[in-house]
Formats: C-alpha cells, structure tokens, sequence
C-alpha cells in the first residue's frame, strides 16, 4: 500500500514541489495540547473530589471543568478528522494506518483487562494457601467465599452470595452475541450500500447495548456484596464495572456511528469509523464472554439465590 | 490523490505558537521532547545530588527527617525512568531518526504524537506537584520508592501526594501507549517503497521492539495503580490483606511491567549504539538478522521473567527456580548483541570522534551492569544481595551508565543532523571523560557496599559503610561535572553555529537521514526514496 | 579545605588496604572498606559465599573477555593502523560460538545455582521456633513452645555503650542456641518489612497477612547483626536485627529466666503491641 507516489528520484526534491505521496501530513492543531490540559485539569478535578471526601464532604462536580475539556477535545478532534475524511486526507494507505492504529489499541485494551482477571485469579485460584493465613480467613478457603455474616470474623466486609450466573447475566450473554450480529448485519448492509439495513442494524447494536448496560444495573442494585471490604466484590465489580464502562463507551461509539449514517456518512469503500466500532464492539463481547465464563459461572459456586 | 486541502497545507509552515504548541511535526515534537528529558535530567540529577550528600557520611546531615530522604529516592528513581531517560530515547530520537531513517514524510498519526507529548508534560507536572502534597503522616511527597509496594503505598501515605502520583503514572502510561500504537504504525506502514523489514536500520528495529514493548506491559500498569487508586479511596481489598487481597498482588503486577520497562529503556540504547559503531568502524553491522532478532527476543523473554524482582518477598522454591532459569536465557541474547558490536569494528578503520567513545564506554559499562544481573538472576545468591547497594550498582550501570551512556552517544551523533551545527569535540570528550570517571567512581563501589550488606533506600547507614560511601559521592560529584560541561556545550554549540554538511560522518554513515540537510527542512521526503 | 583532607585520608586507608590484602571481614557486622560478604555463619551462608565466589570469577572473565577484545580492536583497527576497513559482515561460526558459549556457561552456572536454592529451602527440624513480627518501627518476637515474647527496639545513639555499633544495637537482642535448627516464621503489622542477616544469609519479607519461614544454624557464638530490607517508611534505616548466639547452657538460662515474664523494652512501644 506504501508504494503510491514515488516516482520521483531517490534524492528527493525540497519544498516546493507538492507532496508526492499520499500520506496525510496533518494541519498544527489545537486539540491535543487543549485534551492534556483537559486530562490535567480532570485528575486535578479528581484529587481534590478524593481530598473532599476525606474531609466527609464530597464535592464530585470538581471533576466536570477537565471532563468537559476532555470532551469538547473529543468532539473537536473526531470532527476534524471526519472532515479531513471528507476532503480526501485519507488515502488508502491512511487508512490502513487507522486500521493498525486501532488493532493496536485493542490490543492494549486486552492488556489492560488481564490486569482485572489477573487480580481475580489471584485469589480465586488461592483460596486456601497456608501461607496467606488473612485471606483464608476471609474467603474460608474456598472460591467463591464463605458468605461473610456466617464466618462471623468482625471487620470484613459484606459478602452475602453470588448471582445465579443462568439467570440475569445469561440474558445478558445473549444479548451481547445478538447484538454482534446486529453489527455485523449493519456492516453488511453496508457493504451493499443497503442504506435502510445500516441505519438499523446499527439502531438494534445500539438499543441492545443500551439494554446490556440498564441490565447490567440493575443487576449490580440486586448484588449480594459491595464494591468495599471484600476482595470478591472488589475483583468481581473492577472487572465487571470496567467492562461496563467499555460498553457504554462502545455505545456511544456506535451512536456516532449511526447519527454519520443517517447522514449519509460511509461508503461502502470508506467506512473506517463504522469498523473501528464494530471491532470495538467485538472486542466488547469476547470480554464478556471470558468474564462470563470466568466469574459468573466458574465461580459461581453453589450458594446463589435462584432468580 | 492528492488534493485541494493536501496542497493547502503542505506549504503551511507555522510559527510561533502553532508551531510548537499545536505541532504535527515530527521534528519539532522531538525537539520538544529533548527538551522535557533535560528538563527532567537536571531535576533528577539534583535529586541524586541531594542523597549523595546525605549519604557522604554516616548520620544525618542534610535532612532531619529520613522520610524526606526516601521522598527524594522516590521522585529520583521515577523521574529519570519517565522523565528523562523515555523521552530521550523514545520521544527524540525516536520521533526524530525514526521517519528520517526509513524515509517517511512524518509519523502516522501526527497530531496524537502530539497528545503524547503534552500528556507526558502533564504528567510530569503532577508528579513534581506531588513532592509538595502531604504525604506520610507529617511529611510531603511519596516516600514509597519508585516501585510503590502495597501497603506502604496504601494504608502506610495516607496523604494525596501518592494520588498525585498515581495520576502522573496513569497520564505519562497514557502518552506513551498512544506514542507506542504511533511507532508501531508508522513504521510497520510507511518504510519508503525498496525497504523491507530486513533492510530496515538497528535503530528502527530498536523502537519497533520496545514499542509492542510498551504496548503490552504498560496497561497492567495503569491496572494496577488503578487498583492502588481505588484501595486507597473507595476502600477497595485488592492489596489488603484484612479484607482477603494480597500486597504481593501488587509486586507481580508491577514488575509484569517493570522488567520489560527495564529493556524499554535500554532496547533503544542498543539501537543508538548499533548505528554508531557502524558509522565510526566504516563497516556495515556484523550479523544484522542476528542483531534485530536478539533484540526481538530480548522483548518476548522480558515478559516472563518479571519475579525476579521478588525473590525475598516469599515465593515457593519451585516459582523461584523457574524464574531464575528464564532470567539467565536473556544474556544470550545480550551476548550475541555485545559480541556483534565488537565483531562489527573488528576489521573496521575506527574513528573516536565523541560518539564513538560514548558508544564504546557503553559496550564495556554494560556488559559489567548485565553480569552483575547475571549474579542477581540466581535466587541463592540474590538472598543475599536484594534491596542491598549491589542492586543499586547493577542498575545504575545498566541505566546510569547504559541507557544514559546510549543516550549521549545518541545526542552527539544526531546533533549535528538536527541542528545543524557541529559540537565541540573538545568538550564532548571532556564531558564523556568526566561522566566515565564519575559514574564509576559512584557506581562501583557500590558492588561492595551490597555485598558488604548494606540495604538500600537507607538514610543513614551504619559507620562500616563510611568510607565506600564517601568515594561514591565524591564519584557522583564528577558526574554531575560532566553533566554541567554537557549543558555549557549545548549553549557553546549554539552560540558557535559552526556548520555541517548533509554527512559530517563520511561514508560509515549509510542511514537516510544523512542524505537530508542539516538541519533537514521543516517537510522531509515530499518525494519517497526508493532504497534499492 | 576539608573534602581535600577527607580524601587523603580515604587515599591513605586504600593504600593501608592494598597493602595488608586480606579482607577485614569483621564478625557478624560490616567492617570498613569490606570488600566481600560478612563472614559466613552458617552453613547456607557459607554455601552462598562459595558460590559467589564462583559467580564472580566466572563474570570478571566475562568482563575482561569483553574488554579485551575492545580493547585488541581499538588498537589493531583505528583509521590510523587500518585505513581500509573489511566489509565482512558475516561469519556462521563465530555467530554460533557466541550464542553456544554463553549458554553452556549458564548451564555451569545453572546447577550450583540450582543446588543451592534447594537447599535453602530444605527446611530441617526444628530445635527452637521463634516468629518474628515486623511493625513501622522494631520487630517484637515471640518464643512460642516457651511463651517468651518481646520488642526488640533500636538503642539511639545517645544511649550506645562503649563498643555497640551505631544503628545495629537493640536493646532486647534475639538469642538462640548455637548449632541449633532455628526456623523463623514471620509476619507484620503495617507495612512490608524484611528480616535479614547477612552472615546467615537469610533474607525474607514479613508480609501483611501472610506467615512464611525461613531458617538458619548458626556454628559460632557471637553477636550477628542484620537490618530492615524492605523499604517500610520513615524508619525503615532504624530497625536493625541483632541475634546473639549462645551455648546451649547459657540458651536454656536465658529461657529458664525469661519464662512467661515479660522482657523490658526500653521504648515506649512496647506496650502498643498488646
Ligand atoms: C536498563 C535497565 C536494566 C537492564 C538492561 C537490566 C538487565 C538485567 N537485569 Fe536488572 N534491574 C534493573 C535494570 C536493568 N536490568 C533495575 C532498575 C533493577 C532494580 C529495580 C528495583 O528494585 O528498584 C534491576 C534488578 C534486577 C534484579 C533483581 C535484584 C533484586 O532486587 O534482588 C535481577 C535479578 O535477576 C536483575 C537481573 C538482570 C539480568 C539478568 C539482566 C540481563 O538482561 C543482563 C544481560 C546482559 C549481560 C549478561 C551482559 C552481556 C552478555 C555477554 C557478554 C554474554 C556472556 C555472558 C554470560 C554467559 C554471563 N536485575
Ligand atoms: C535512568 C535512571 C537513573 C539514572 C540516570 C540515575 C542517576 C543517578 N543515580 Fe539513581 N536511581 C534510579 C535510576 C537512575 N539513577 C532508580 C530507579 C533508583 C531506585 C529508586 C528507588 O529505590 O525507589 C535510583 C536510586 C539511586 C540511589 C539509591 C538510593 C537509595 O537506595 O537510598 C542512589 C544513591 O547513590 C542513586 C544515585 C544516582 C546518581 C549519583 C546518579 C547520577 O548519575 C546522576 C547524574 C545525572 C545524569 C547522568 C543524568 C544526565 C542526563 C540528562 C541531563 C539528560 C540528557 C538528555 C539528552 C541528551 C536528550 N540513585
Ligand atoms: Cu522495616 Cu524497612
Ligand atoms: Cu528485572
């Protein structure tokens, strides 16, 4: 895809002439160093939202002046690209750039996730070493934990059961795989330049995972443990909640998606955006799929409510 | 394809502030990079200055309180690995040599280099705001030591300078995951049309390496503070072992990250050096596939070997052994590096001119800092030097001396291209002699005093341990002399504006980069090379 | 000018060191301009000491090596001796030598290595239990089989006596029988702490929330000093190790006398560990 534009000698002519090559060589911009002053500003927000809280008077609104910058970088970022999109910046070796440039992020992504599953297995692994007196006495040595109100030792947190992973969190199995489908019906749709069949595939993608995370919700308002005190729900909600989150993020994602489709936005040779979600998305699902297997029903154990 | 906008702005050469504030130039983004690794360089090394005095004799003499010391342990250690010695490698020479060398016109993705640099910015201006921000009880700053164990980090600083921290960590994680996606793309996407992979410069490789290097290790490490993030806040278990998490948690998943950090910082060193060995011996690299490909399994075997940071802390005899044997197949492929550096001069027409001595102090230097890693990758024998001063010699020799080395050999050899003045040779070769001397005067010494049994992190230390001490700290004052002759010979060099052709380096000199200018102009490679 | 003067008295003593040669290894505590490891007490110290010095020789050949060669290459091939440089950028031989070598090196390296960590961890039984527990800033021991359990707090300088060294005294010293099996389980209270002594070559971190052992025979009488390993905070230099070792008789006096009465701690901690 690099080789495009080279006609020109080996010992390249300066300056003047005009680019021959079809890389993108972008215009200065003010969005990055406005997004690190955005992300300074946010984890300034942050510490001080941490400081109120010690003093028993949280002040979570500290965080809104960098989330408000970071967004704002966003929305002024992407647009420009979708309009550099537009004007013909994005040559096909530019976005094969996009491509790598996202495969690698997801990558980093999985990355992230290992250190969640690997905080979990720590413990759900190791119930019962005889070295780690503390956690046997928490967990009673076995995954998942004795509920915690029977074990009866003072000071540990709440840990009442786990959830019946056939229940709820296999709704919600199910829904993730539809709406992979649903992508992919839109991606297809797409292709074909079936305009109608885009805009709906990627409305269902979006409603489903509207319903992933209501469900998810309400699931975490029913839960027999919190987030404090407990190594169970601390590994189960960082896990869980980080998914969540990308999710949602993932969401949003695909309801930018459908807003530039409804705008007539991609082509079925120009779509990097459409696919970047929909990669996102997949990158979503198979997560779940191992937190799935992993947490709700590998460790569930034997003491859950039915329902 | 090219079209209207494209044309547009090819001519657009900002100034001012859109040029430097707003930049999507390779170039200028380097530039500002080598900047904040100065920056970062000087701090660091004052605060290398200040334990050095503190520790000149036994007792306390410079701070009353030996928790202000370990603060400044801290604050050293972190900022000369992210501060100065990544943003050096990485983000100058990398942003500058990376396009230049494998003909492209600018990185991938132009404008996030630039979030990269800023966010790195950011993060550095938190973590200095974090010596100032309460602490331990009754101190400021983090006194946890750059490796932040739980519970020390946790329950032992309640005070939001370790926040302060975290979030530095987090924002500096975030620069470079974006910068390492930026490398990886750029030069997996766009060598100019004739350069395949195996055609493609040491240097290149280096980056290539420690970017997927990067990539890969350091969101466990956002992970893990964010764990450590949420422990100290929101009452979290993962490293409290009260509520069933286990500090140990905390050491594998910081030294998952840590190990291959420790080859993030010098991979590119190796790069820098391959170049420059080539260039003065007028002779190509001996054994190039074997040279790229060591470096590639240096990266992979990085990434198993991380608890041999963690022979102390309790782990099953089994665990240890496995570890202690992964850890000693990566002198392998160091060797193969070492000895192909020397087989490459072998039979060359060698030159000393400063980046040449730079480049041979850090073969030799090294490979002292790699045996000692040697002697420490054996658990039986690591029992009796871990968290001791022979830990502190083998990694200032590495890094100090290894990655720092690399890094001047770097500078004196691009500065040239970049800038496109020469250097005093004199003042380099003082400034390298000056450094030669210090830093092993400093660093030596301290194999004895670690195996002596003098612990680490120590504000005050037992009189046995005096007279070693007082050497290194005289050592470490040499040091800092050719620290100061290296930043007069920035200023002398600028001043002087004593000019250079495209190539100063003569026909050993084969990369792209020294067909340009110098300095090259603000857009290089309108038209792509075709390397043959 | 005083840093003058300082370093002719560190000249001085190097030379005084060059000369006299042997390694002035003190008993169970550091010597000035030491060179090596603190004499060995132990068995396993001993095994480790070996072994280092194994190690040592093998790495200072493999340092010199290289410097050797660098050193034939600048004076054999600099522009002036050798104008025309070669373009040889391959040889099979040499790249395989220098990949085989250094792997049979390790493999030499590997088995004493091996031998040594496994002996280490051959844990034999006990004669006397002791459980070390670290807390920000002493350790407080306790003899279990005996009911003996006190602090062991570092003795400020100001109350040092005549001979005790700065920053290694404690006032209530850990005693253990000579040529005894002594398993030492640890824990903490805080942060993480680390129970070494060098001579025995015992190095472990007490860790919140977990137990874990190490163990030692120490074959001499003496005093044996060790410090905090693991950074554990603002005092982390100032809560030293110190373990006397004595014979038998004097052990079981020492036990007879200290029997389920508590042991006198001459900080004021003590008390908040109860
Ligand atoms: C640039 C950084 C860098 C590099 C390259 C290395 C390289 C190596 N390191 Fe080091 N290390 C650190 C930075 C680095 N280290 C840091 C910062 C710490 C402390 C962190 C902290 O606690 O704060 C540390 C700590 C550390 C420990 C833990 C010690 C302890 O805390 O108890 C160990 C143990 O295995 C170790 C081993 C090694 C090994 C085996 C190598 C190998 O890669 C070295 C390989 C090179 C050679 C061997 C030389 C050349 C080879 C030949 C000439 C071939 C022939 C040689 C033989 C056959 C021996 N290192
Ligand atoms: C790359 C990393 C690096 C570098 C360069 C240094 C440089 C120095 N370090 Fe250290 N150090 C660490 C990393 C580094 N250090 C780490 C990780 C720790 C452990 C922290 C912990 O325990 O938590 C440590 C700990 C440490 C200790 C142990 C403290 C203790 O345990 O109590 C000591 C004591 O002597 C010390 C001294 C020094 C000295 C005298 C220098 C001198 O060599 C300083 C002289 C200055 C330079 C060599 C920098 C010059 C570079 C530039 C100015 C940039 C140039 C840039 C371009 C040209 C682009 N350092
Ligand atoms: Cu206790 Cu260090
Ligand atoms: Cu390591």
């Amino acid at each position: 895809m690099t080789q495009t534009g080279e006609e020109g000698e080996p010992k390249m002519a300066q300056a003047h002439a005009k680019p021959q090559h079809d890389y993108h060589l972008v215009n200065p911009s003010p969005w990055p160093i406005i997004g690190a002053v955005g992300a300074i500003t946010l984890a300034i927000g942050l510490l001080m939202y941490l400081m109120s809280r010690k003093t028993g008077n949280p002040e979570l609104w500290y965080v809104l002046p960098g989330l408000a910058l970071v967004v704002l970088t966003m929305f002024g970022w992407w647009r420009d690209v979708i309009l550099e999109a537009h004007a013909g910046d994005e040559t096909p070796v530019v976005q094969l750039h996009l491509r790598y440039g996202m495969i690698l992020f997801i990558a980093s992504e999985v990355m992230f996730f290992v250190a969640w599953f690997w905080a979990y297995f720590d413990v759900a692994l190791f119930p019962n070493d005889i070295t780690t007196y503390a956690r046997t006495e928490v967990t009673g040595g076995v995954w998942p934990p004795i509920p915690s109100d029977e074990t009866g030792v003072a000071g540990l947190g709440y840990f009442g059961h786990t959830f019946n992973p056939w229940s709820l969190p296999f709704v919600n199995t199910l829904i993730l795989l539809t709406s992979g489908t649903t992508a992919t019906w839109a991606h297809h749709a797409m292709l074909h330049n079936d305009r109608k069949g885009l805009a709906w595939g990627l409305a269902c993608t979006v409603v489903l995972g509207a319903l992933f995370t209501s469900l998810q919700i309400f699931e975490y308002m029913h839960a027999g443990f919190g987030f404090s005190n407990h190594i169970y729900g601390s590994t189960f909600y960082m896990a869980t909640g980080f998914h969540g989150f990308h999710v949602i993020v993932g969401t949003i994602f695909l309801l930018v998606c459908l807003f530039r489709a409804l705008q007539g936005h991609f082509s079925p040779k120009q779509h990097f955006g459409f696919e970047a979600a929909a990669w996102y998305w997949h990158f979503v699902d198979v997560v779940w799929l191992v937190l799935f297997t992993c947490i709700y029903v590998w460790g569930a154990g034997t003491n859950f409510p039915a329902h | 394809m090219a079209n209207a906008q494209a044309e547009a702005h090819h001519d657009d050469r900002p100034t001012g502030v859109r040029r430097w504030l707003f930049s999507t130039n390779h170039k200028d983004i380097g530039t500002m990079y080598f900047i904040l690794a100065i920056t970062g360089g000087i701090v660091g090394g004052l605060l290398s200055m200040g334990m050095r005095t503190e520790l000149m004799e036994p007792g306390m003499q410079v701070f009353t309180n030996p928790e202000v010391f370990n603060v400044l342990v801290t604050a050293h250690g972190l900022i000369m690995v992210f501060f100065m010695v990544m943003p050096s490698t990485m983000g100058g020479f990398g942003n500058w040599m990376v396009p230049l060398m494998i003909g492209a016109p600018d990185m991938a993705f132009p404008r996030m280099n630039n979030i990269s640099f800023w966010l790195l910015a950011m993060a550095m201006t938190l973590l200095v705001l974090s010596l100032f921000m309460p602490g331990a009880p009754g101190t400021n700053g983090v006194g946890g030591g750059w490796t932040i164990y739980a519970p020390l980090s946790t329950s032992g600083t309640p005070g939001i300078a370790m926040d302060f921290a975290i979030l530095a960590l987090h924002l500096a994680g975030a620069s470079s995951i974006l910068g390492a996606i930026n490398f990886i793309t750029t030069i997996l996407n766009m060598r100019a049309p004739g350069m395949t992979l195996h055609k493609m410069p040491l240097f290149v490789w280096a980056v290539l390496v420690t970017a997927f290097l990067l990539l890969l290790s350091l969101p466990v490490l956002a992970g893990a503070i964010t764990m450590l993030l949420t422990d100290r806040n929101f009452g979290t278990a993962f490293f409290d072992s009260a509520h069933g998490g286990d500090p140990l948690l905390w050491q594998h998943l910081f030294w998952f990250f840590g190990h291959p950090e420790v080859y993030i910082l010098i991979i590119p060193g190796f790069g820098i050096v391959s170049q420059i060995v080539s260039t003065f011996s007028k002779k190509p690299v001996f054994g190039y596939l074997g040279m790229a490909y060591a470096m590639v399994a240096i990266g992979v075997i990085g990434f198993v070997v991380w608890a041999h940071h963690m022979y102390a802390a309790g782990l099953e005899v089994n665990t240890q052994a496995y570890f202690v044997f992964a850890t000693m197949v990566i002198a392998v492929p160091t060797g193969i590096k070492i000895f192909s550096w020397i087989a490459t001069m072998w039979g060359g027409s060698l030159s000393f001119k400063t980046p040449m001595l730079w480049a041979l102090g850090f073969i030799f230097l090294f490979t002292v800092g790699g045996v000692t890693g040697v002697v420490l990758a054996n658990a039986g024998v690591d029992r009796s030097m871990h968290d001791t001063y022979y830990v502190v010699a083998h990694f200032h020799y590495t890094m100090s001396i290894g990655a720092v080395f690399s890094i001047f050999a770097g500078w004196y050899y691009w500065v040239p291209k970049m800038t496109g003045y020469m250097y005093s040779e004199a003042l380099g070769k003082l400034h390298f002699w000056l450094m030669f001397v210090g830093a092993n005067l400093t660093f030596f010494p301290q194999h004895f005093l670690g195996l002596a049994g003098m612990p680490r992190r120590y504000a005050d230390y037992p009189d046995a341990y005096a007279g070693w001490n007082f050497v290194s700290t005289v050592g470490s004052y040499i040091g800092f002399a050719g620290l100061l002759v290296f930043l007069f010979s920035v200023a002398y060099m600028f001043a002087r504006k004593q000019k250079v052709g495209d190539n100063p380096w003569g026909v050993g000199a084969t990369t792209l980069e020294w067909t340009l200018p110098s300095p090259p102009p603000f857009h290089t490679y309108e038209t792509l090379p075709r390397i043959k | 000018m005083a840093i003058f003067h300082r370093m002719l008295t560190v000249f001085a003593a190097l030379v005084g060191f060059a000369l006299s040669g042997a390694a002035m290894a003190g008993d169970g505590q550091p010597t000035p301009w030491q060179l090596g490891f603190q004499d060995s007490a132990t068995p396993i110290m001993t095994q480790i000491t070996d072994f280092h010095d194994f190690l040592n020789i093998i790495i200072t050949l493999v340092a010199l090596f290289v410097l050797a060669l660098m050193i034939y290459v600048v004076v054999r091939f600099n522009e002036k001796r050798n104008p025309n440089p070669s373009r040889t950028s391959h040889n099979t031989l040499l790249e395989v030598a220098w990949t085989v070598i250094p792997i049979f090196i390790l493999v030499v390296i590997a088995i004493p290595s091996f031998r040594l960590l496994f002996a280490q961890y051959d844990f034999p039984k006990a004669d006397v239990t002791i459980t070390a527990t670290g807390a920000q800033w002493y350790w407080s021991y306790e003899y279990p089989d005996e009911g003996i359990r006190f602090d062991s707090i570092m003795v400020p300088e100001a109350k040092l006596k005549e001979g005790q060294p700065r920053l290694l005294t404690v006032d209530n010293e850990v005693v253990v029988p000579v040529n005894a099996n002594v398993i030492v389980g640890l824990k903490s209270n805080d942060v993480i702490h680390d129970w070494a002594v060098p001579s025995f070559g015992v190095k472990l971190d007490a860790v919140p929330g977990r137990y874990q052992k190490t163990w030692f025979r120490a074959e001499r009488e003496g005093m044996y000093y060790g410090q905090c390993s693991e950074l554990c905070g603002r005092n982390h230099a100032f809560m030293p190790i110190a373990v006397r070792v004595v014979s038998q008789d004097e052990y079981d006096a020492w036990i007879a006398e200290h029997k389920s009465a508590a042991i006198d701690t001459e900080g004021k901690v003590a008390s908040a560990q109860d």
